[in-house]
């Protein structure tokens, strides 16, 4: 069943929980609602499951409106958070629980059936409180799953479960999600656990959706500094519009290598607004730092805030209002994944491919994590750049107080608009 | 932003809120049963009966008391409203005594429960380990026999020539007692030090429950946290269990206090007319000289005072709290 | 250690193993201490002492809360000289042959039974549906009712009493059954309204709306699962009102009539004339029976918590 949300609100008093939205949740996804606390995440997935009166706005299920159908009416399940079993009935009763209030009559082979499919088969008659977090939760599941809703509401199911107990339940839904192909929507603050299982995901922040789509497009194809950082982490730096082309075709340069979300488009360069005065001719690429002068289309050329660094990026990778036709010198916020950038030691440095984008700086701080090496990097464009390296042939001479050479693709470079709050989502948990 | 594939984003344009049936709903999340405009009204369905009889047999019988005290007459001509105040400086002039007597045996056997209270919720709470349980069915047994009875069983205790008065008077603390005034020579029964035992007694488990559930909240790593800094276990308690229990110090002391001083059962009962208090005062003329405007002056009055001393001392329990 | 005040050169094992050494060198064990083994044993002692103080001092605690019971149990065998059961005379079982054979015994008895039962009945209603309004909702008036709940837990019986009394007679009512019921309606509401209200506040709201999701209308949602969930704090108001309107004596002896006698009031009238046995009989019996029901009900609970 699709779900259509159009323009529906919630507002508690003078304040907002969740702004006019809309939303349409295909049939049979599995769908996420990612945000931190009090971003409205939770006030959206109640109004779904009846228990919150939107302010406005309309709820259709397929093609019903249920928008003030009250909760038990409504084809939909909740697994809610901490599970809510009722203490004063033993496991099989919770699980009957729907069943029975629907007036279907013999529960027995049904809950037994359900209770196997959650391997819980030998615990029907004990209490909620004899469970441990795990089985609880997946009590919590079948006592939803049972009643075969067209549609499942998950509010934040495995937050109480402890990290390896996470992990394997995540992998748990999944998989019941595959199989019993029901829509779940499902409400978390954790992006690891939205990226694992969503096949979209919608971020939310101060009650509105942030961004919405697939976790991998969300995350190499950030639209907001709050996504950029609240997915993962993002080195972001002002910079400075120098020169922008509009696509004149495909260039093979900007273009990331096939498998990259972003296709070939515009690409605008940056330079740093404080710096020194931008060259009178900065449209005709001055790189300073032996980057290619040659201009592809397509492709945007910025300098770095503060440094004489001019960085390149595909024009399509440019979340700025009407980046087509940005004007030169207007500001804006460059960013790069940690994972993306790679480091060389100042000997090597002619290993760099000329496409790439370069800084130099100097290593603060080195930390081995296992998987990877996490460094922090003093750079004229950022003070703190973080740099993620596999884990696998370090090279030595990288430690603290080393010069480097930081060089990434402009595919992996992405600008955001500079009005925002460069730190947004960045000290959530 | 732009609108991405066919799962469309945040719209901007704020859509006219429709269908508004939960916009007067004042109740808030959880509201429980009951729905429509009709909701408003539900808690007032629900107290109705409740507040109407605590309306009708309380609140109004105090005003009727009021009233009564400012009433002159007698039983065969019956008491009219005559505002007679003197009422009040009567009955303090003729039983003053039993008010200082009633307050001060109160104190004092809140000040006792309290001293025999306090060591035995403690080690309910953190020292009973697995007998707690039954300890503190202990606590509440006695009041599976009649407190009447119990009373009376101090009657036999503390009788003459019984083992308490033959063990006290042999430790010679009896002569001690007695010169204080608090005894008798040879006997504790009719004597204050009776009546304060009894009280004491009766009201032991009001201060034991509220220190007890007080206690058993402090989370025991507290004690071990308080002891790793280096705090000898008197200075752990002076420091962290004590003004942690505080809560439960003010309300046993409070459910101690206020019963013990409109009590006259044991006065009656252990005590000798020596020892009456406001209690017996206004049973007896309520009940013997039915002589109602002075029962309810002094009960009146026996209200008020405790009410003052009780927000007194909440206040000063309260600023206690947060040194 | 601050507590080895009575060994001034404590060994290093002194400390783990004072009562075992203590036992040896009263054997006549020899052992390697300059100390006599008194003053070592005398050392442990004191420590365990000081360790212990709390718990001696709860049980004398416990002894003094418990002693009258005990002496009522004992006198409830007494076969007394005279009209008071106050002095042991001989041991004799004739009370406990013969509970009602006092007059007007079983009676009050049967009387306080009646009243206690249909007082809890009306005031659990009245204050379990008083208690949820001031646990759920928000409503003008809501902290002057929880003072007016509060208020007459804060009152000296005889205050209530004396008022209360004074009402009847105002208004011309005859004292007896009736006034007795009101009045014990009127103190016990509080107490359930205490109880049910902190149960009704601690009850998770999402389990009201996990069986509103599971197709529960509003009725089945309170039937099924409100309504077993607040049943602990329902019962609990239940049981104190039970003993507060069985035990009842001060309010009740303003407000009751000349024919009209509790129990409490029998055992007043009983301690001026004179006291029969069977009263040690009765409050022992109540006493033995809701300990034994109290230990049961803990020992099937614990085993089921075994199993």
């Amino acid at each position: 069943m699709t779900i259509t949300l159009s323009g529906i609100c919630k507002t508690f008093g003078d304040f907002t929980a969740v702004h006019p939205l809309d939303l349409t949740i295909p049939e049979g996804s599995f769908f996420a609602l990612l945000g931190a606390s009090g971003c409205g995440k939770t006030t959206t997935l109640r109004m779904l499951a009846g228990l919150e009166e939107p302010t406005g706005g309309t709820i259709l299920l397929g093609d019903d409106d249920i928008t003030h159908l009250p909760p038990h009416k409504r084809p939909v399940n909740t697994v809610f958070q901490n599970y809510a079993l009722f203490p004063h009935l033993d496991i099989a009763e919770n699980v009957a629980f729907g069943l029975r209030r629907r007036g279907v009559k013999s529960v027995r082979a049904q809950v037994a059936e359900m209770l196997d499919l959650v391997q819980l088969g030998g615990m029907a008659r004990r209490k909620p409180r004899q469970l441990s977090g795990g089985q609880q939760q997946r009590v919590a599941l079948a006592r939803a799953l049972i009643n075969r809703p067209r549609v499942l509401l998950l509010d934040e199911p495995l937050g109480a479960l402890d990290l390896k107990l996470r992990r394997q339940m995540q992998l748990e839904l999944k998989r019941i999600q595959t199989e019993v192909g029901i829509t779940f929507v499902h409400v978390t603050h954790d992006q690891e656990e939205a990226m694992t299982m969503a096949d979209s995901v919608a971020v939310m922040y101060r009650g509105r959706v942030e961004q919405l789509g697939p976790p991998a497009e969300l995350y190499e194809n950030p639209r907001s500094t709050f996504v950029a950082n609240f997915l993962g982490t993002s080195n972001l730096f002002e910079a400075e519009i120098l020169s922008h082309l509009s696509a004149l075709g495909p260039s093979a340069e900007a273009a990331g290598e096939g498998e990259e979300p972003v296709e070939s488009g515009t690409s605008i360069v940056f330079e740093a607004p404080e710096g020194a005065e931008t060259p009178a001719d900065a449209g005709a690429a001055e790189a300073p730092e032996g980057a290619s002068a040659e201009e592809a289309p397509g492709e945007t050329r910025v300098q770095v805030a503060g440094a004489d660094v001019t960085l390149r990026l595909p024009t399509s990778r440019c979340a700025v209002e009407g980046a087509e036709s940005v004007e030169k010198g207007t500001k804006i916020l460059v960013g790069v994944r940690p994972e993306k950038i790679a480091l060389l030691h100042p000997d090597e440095a002619d290993a760099v491919p000329a496409t790439d984008n370069q800084l130099t700086g100097r290593i603060k701080d080195a930390g081995y994590l296992g998987v990877s090496w996490q460094y922090l990097v003093e750079t004229p464009a950022c003070s703190d750049l973080t740099v993620y390296e596999q884990n696998v042939e370090r090279d030595t001479r990288l430690t603290a107080g080393a010069d480097v050479v930081l060089h990434w693709r402009p595919a992996h470079t992405f600008a955001l608009d500079a009005t925002q709050d460069a730190a947004a989502g960045e000290e959530i948990l | 932003m732009t609108a991405l594939a066919p799962l469309a984003g945040t719209s901007e344009t704020p859509s006219a809120p429709q269908g508004g049936a939960g916009s007067d709903d004042g109740a808030g999340p959880g509201a429980g049963p009951g729905g429509g405009g009709r909701r408003r009204l539900t808690p007032y369905w629900l107290l109705l009966p409740a507040g109407l009889w605590l309306a009708v047999f309380f609140v109004a019988p105090l005003f009727y008391q009021a009233s009564t005290s400012v009433q002159s007459g007698s039983l065969e001509e019956g008491f009219r409203v005559t505002w007679r105040f003197s009422n009040y400086s009567d009955a303090l002039a003729a039983y003053g005594e039993h008010f200082l007597r009633s307050f001060g045996y109160a104190a004092t056997a809140t000040a006792l429960c309290l001293a025999i209270g306090y060591p035995l919720a403690y080690m309910i709470a953190f020292r009973a380990g697995r007998w707690r349980n039954l300890v503190l069915v202990m606590v509440i047994a006695p009041f599976f026999t009649s407190f009447l009875i119990r009373t009376l069983a101090w009657k036999t205790i503390l009788s003459d020539g019984g083992p308490v008065v033959g063990a006290l008077s042999s430790l010679h603390v009896l002569d001690l007692t007695s010169r204080l005034g608090l005894t008798g020579d040879e006997r504790l029964l009719a004597t204050p030090l009776a009546v304060v035992c009894g009280l004491t007694y009766n009201f032991l488990p009001f201060m034991i429950l509220p220190l007890y559930s007080s206690l058993e909240r402090i989370d025991t790593s507290l004690h071990e946290a308080a002891r790793d800094l280096y705090a000898t276990p008197a200075t752990t308690f002076r420091k962290v269990t004590f003004p942690l229990s505080l809560p439960g110090v003010v309300a046993g002391t409070l459910l101690t206090f206020i019963p013990a001083s409109g009590d006259y059962i044991n006065a009656q009962l252990l005590g000798s007319p020596n020892e009456q208090m406001v209690g017996n005062a206004i049973q007896k003329q309520f009940l013997n000289v039915l002589d109602y405007p002075t029962a309810a002056a002094m009960s009146f009055l026996l209200m008020a005072l405790i009410l003052i001393m009780v927000s007194a001392y909440m206040r000063k329990a309260g600023t206690e709290e947060l040194v | 250690m601050p507590t080895s005040t009575a060994s001034p050169a404590p060994e290093p094992t002194d400390h783990a193993s004072a009562p075992r050494t203590a036992a040896l060198s009263a054997t006549g064990s020899a052992t390697a201490s300059p100390w006599p083994a008194s003053s070592r044993s005398l050392g442990a002692l004191l420590r365990r002492l000081r360790r212990n103080a709390v718990v001696m001092a709860g049980c004398a605690a416990l002894a003094y809360l418990l002693l009258p019971n005990l002496v009522v149990l004992l006198f409830s065998f007494n076969k007394p000289a005279g009209r008071f059961n106050y002095a042991w005379q001989t041991f004799s079982t004739d009370a406990w042959t013969d509970p009602c054979g006092v007059a007007n015994l079983c009676g009050s008895l049967g009387l306080s039974l009646r009243i206690a039962v249909l007082a809890t009945l009306l005031a659990t209603a009245f204050g379990t549906v008083a208690a949820f309004a001031l646990a759920r909702y928000r409503f003008r008036g809501k902290s002057a009712t929880n003072a007016l709940i509060f208020l007459p837990m804060a009152m000296p019986e005889v205050v209530m009493a004396a008022s209360l009394g004074t009402l009847f007679l105002n208004m011309r009512i005859e004292f007896g059954f009736w006034t007795i019921l009101i009045a014990h309606v009127m103190f016990c509401l509080s107490f359930v309204v205490v109880a049910v209200k902190a149960r009704v506040m601690s009850m998770d709201p999402r389990l009201e709306e996990a069986a509103r999701d599971l197709y529960a209308g509003p009725f089945q949602t309170f039937w099924r699962v409100t309504l077993p969930l607040a049943a602990p704090g329902i019962a609990a108001g239940a049981m104190l009102s039970f003993a507060l309107s069985f035990d009842d004596f001060i309010i009740t002896q303003f407000n009751a009539g000349p024919s009209t006698v509790t129990f409490p009031m029998f055992v007043w009238g009983a301690a001026q004339r004179g006291v029969p046995v069977q009263v040690n009989v009765i409050g022992s019996a109540m006493f033995v029976l809701a300990v034994a029901i109290v230990l049961g009900g803990q020992i099937v609970a614990s085993r089921r918590k075994k199993s």
